[in-house]
């Protein structure tokens, strides 16, 4: 049996998160019915709180700060998380890049098992980053239509869409372009929108080559030629 | 400044200025706990990022009480889940998380100068600050140092919470109670 001198060094232990977990079950039991020790515990718990802020960085010390970096990566995360508040007629860069990033991280937002998530995260982020560093650049050309934007960069090309639904069974959506000088539009990729209905293409295609986009719903595996009116046409 | 418990309750309005807020305010301390468990920079941000994104994304975990307190303890727990997923040694052998029992938790601390914390532990006799700092940074139960220093569980107990004491009272006039 226990002495109460001996369960007042395990309160703080227990305060401190050095017992096992029996031990610590054991001793929030005696807790709940030992005032002397809740007293103890009281007086003990800011101590322990005081250890935490003991390993915080003072100032500018390195190497016990985290880079800049850390802090632009989880806001960009928060923000592609946060429910849009803009007209839906507007649509512009910065909500192609929030929801870009929305695309892969919202389920990883919720789920701790670091080691793995960690990776794929940093894997997404950086594939994500190089589409945002295109699609919020300043020298990038955009070219609206009713329901989402063409981007071009250089030479890339994107085709951003927004509120598209999910095709009917057995359909998708397929991009096409119009080469300079062509007379008709070649098939570019196919594609269905991700959660939140958004879609965000990297198409193939020079964007120097290129003089129209165009969006058409067509069979799964897509189409040589459009066999539906486009629902979405653009000219660059 | 604006209280943490009031930008939490901005937080779960999905306030993202408050959350930026809470971010400046606790990154270090977060960072900080949780470089020292790991001693690993890279996994000490993996580990921050994760801490803050708990928070964006349930909010509703902090309920009442001190903040600092609250996402110190979040943070050395993960931390620890980073040491485990390493197998370093086994589950059975970890300590428990830190209590989370809001009744019995300190409620303000309001202001911790961390230099003044580490002067006050600073001062402690080894033999009582080695041990509290392999506990709470080490993720080591009082059975295992009492193991590895080679000294009776009941000594390494007692000095614990000696050590404790003497830091609670060295810190009277620092924490803002």
């Amino acid at each position: 049996m226990m002495s109460h001198d001996e369960m007042l060094d395990n309160v703080a232990a227990y305060a401190l998160g050095v017992l096992s977990p029996a031990q610590a079950a054991m001793t929030a039991r005696h807790l709940e019915t030992c005032e002397q020790c809740r007293e103890e515990y009281r007086f003990l718990r800011p101590a322990v709180t005081a250890i935490a802020y003991s390993a915080q960085a003072e100032g500018a010390q390195a190497p016990a700060i985290p880079s800049a970096l850390l802090k632009a990566r989880i806001m960009k995360q928060v923000r592609a998380t946060t429910p849009r508040r803009f007209p839906m007629h507007v649509w512009p860069a910065y909500a192609v890049a929030a929801a870009c990033l929305a695309l892969a991280i919202i389920a990883g937002a919720a789920d701790f098992r670091l080691n793995a998530r960690l990776d794929r995260d940093r894997a997404q982020l950086a594939a994500q980053a190089a589409v945002m560093a295109d699609l919020s650049a300043p020298d990038s050309q955009r070219y609206a239509f009713a329901g989402g934007q063409v981007f071009t960069r250089g030479e890339r090309l994107y085709i951003a869409m927004h509120d598209l639904p999910q095709p009917p069974r057995g359909r998708v959506y397929q991009a096409w372009t119009l080469a300079k000088g062509a007379k008709t539009v070649a098939p570019s990729l196919t594609f269905l929108p991700a959660a939140g209905r958004v879609a965000i293409v990297k198409l193939p295609q020079n964007a120097t080559n290129v003089a129209a986009v165009a969006v058409s719903v067509e069979p799964v595996g897509g189409s040589k030629q459009p066999t539906t009116k486009p629902i979405a046409l653009v000219r660059i | 400044m604006e209280e943490a418990g009031r930008l939490m309750e901005r937080v779960r309005a999905r306030d993202t200025a408050a959350f930026e807020a809470i971010y400046d305010r606790y990154h270090r301390l977060v960072y900080g706990v949780a470089l020292r468990v790991l001693s690993d920079p890279i996994a000490a941000e993996d580990v921050t990022q994760a801490v803050f994104m708990k928070v964006w994304s349930d909010p509703t975990l902090f309920r009442d009480g001190n903040f600092g307190a609250w996402i110190a303890r979040i943070a050395r727990n993960r931390a620890f889940d980073v040491v485990r997923g390493r197998a370093l040694h086994g589950e059975s052998e970890f300590p428990a998380s830190l209590p989370a029992d809001d009744t019995l938790e300190d409620t303000a601390l309001a202001h911790i100068d961390a230099a003044q914390v580490r002067a006050a532990l600073g001062n402690l006799p080894p033999e009582q600050r080695e041990p509290i700092e392999l506990g709470f940074f080490g993720g080591v139960t009082q059975e295992q140092i009492a193991r590895q220093t080679g000294l009776p569980l009941g000594t390494v107990k007692t000095r614990m919470r000696t050590g404790l004491r003497k830091l609670r009272n060295a810190l009277e006039g620092v924490l803002t109670l």
